[in-house]
């Protein structure tokens, strides 16, 4: 999954259908959170293809075949989705990656709470070991940005360019210093 | 088995927490470098001349998440180390260092083996 911002795809419109249509979906973040993903017909139809088959499994039995194969979640609402991660992610507890990783301070998860409801790019995030929270992001330059949220005054960014060459910065550890570096990542 | 280690062995992670499996997943389907940042070192079985079917069925007797492999090399050519340290529970376990003096792995570090991770 690729974002672009609305005045990109407007200017390459053909790169990005010919992308969705290779079956990379793009998505385009717009205000307010009025966002909108780009996908190929094939991609549409088998999700309701499989939107159709998990209403007629029911609930039980879709519940049962997810334990056995899990598969990641077709999200449209990155926001919503990572508001709701937050709170899996809040609940963990020590030794949650069975060596002994301590909880996530709640300090910590109410500032990334903060940082996402004002970021209009939201990122994917994961938890770490280290008592952090690890923001990521690709571009359609396949960068790759990596911004590691902790409780100090500055956040660590590790950038890897579409070449591999390696670059780490740091930032303000703020909803405003993180959103400016994201929006230059994209820009 | 020693601290011998072939490049090709392979060297199998269970991606914790078990119950919340989406955890460490990114929507490409990949695995999170976050699941390779441990500062005891990252724990992870060796394949120690077993086929990933056996590998599996042992891990799954004590985890039901998801599993990847990373194989020796993918750890040497970034520097990193791996150490055979065999427990009372687990003869296979072993950990993978960022160097001979650090247990956590650097982001670069991290980064590279996420990348070459195989979901089994």
């Amino acid at each position: 999954m690729v974002i672009a911002k609305q005045m990109d795809v407007r200017a390459n419109i053909k790169k990005y259908f010919d992308m969705a249509y290779e079956g990379e979906p793009v998505v385009v973040p717009r205000k307010e959170n009025k966002n909108v993903m780009i996908i190929s017909e094939e991609l549409y139809n088998e999700l309701m293809t499989q939107s159709r088959m998990t209403a007629y499994a029911g609930k039980s039995e879709k519940h049962v075949e997810e334990k056995k194969h899990p598969k990641t979640e077709v999200v449209t609402d990155v926001r919503a989705f990572n508001m709701k991660k937050l709170e899996a992610i809040a609940g963990l507890k020590d030794g949650w990656n069975g060596n002994g990783a301590p909880a996530i301070p709640k300090k910590l998860i109410n500032h990334v709470r903060t940082i996402l409801d004002e970021m209009m790019i939201q990122p994917e995030i994961f938890p770490t070991a280290l008592q952090t929270i690890q923001f990521e992001f690709d571009n359609t330059r396949r960068d790759h940005m990596e911004i590691e949220i902790g409780l100090e005054e500055t956040a660590e960014v590790f950038l890897v360019r579409y070449d591999g060459a390696e670059s780490f910065e740091d930032i303000p550890n703020s909803a405003e210093g993180i959103d400016e570096r994201v929006r230059a990542f994209y820009g | 088995m020693d601290n011998t280690f072939k490049s090709e062995e392979k060297l199998f992670r269970a991606v914790y927490p078990p119950e919340l499996v989406q955890m460490f997943w990114r929507f490409d389907g990949k695995v999170s470098s976050a699941a390779f940042a441990d500062p005891n070192g990252l724990s992870v079985d060796r394949a120690g001349g077993r086929d990933d079917k056996q590998v599996i069925s042992v891990m799954q007797k004590r985890f039901d998440g998801r599993v990847v492999y990373v194989r020796v090399r993918n750890c040497t050519e970034i520097g990193a180390k791996v150490e055979y340290l065999p427990s009372r529970s687990n003869v296979y376990h072993s950990e993978i260092h960022g160097s001979e003096t650090a247990a956590l792995l650097s982001k670069s570090q991290r980064r590279h083996l996420a990348d070459k991770a195989v979901v089994v």
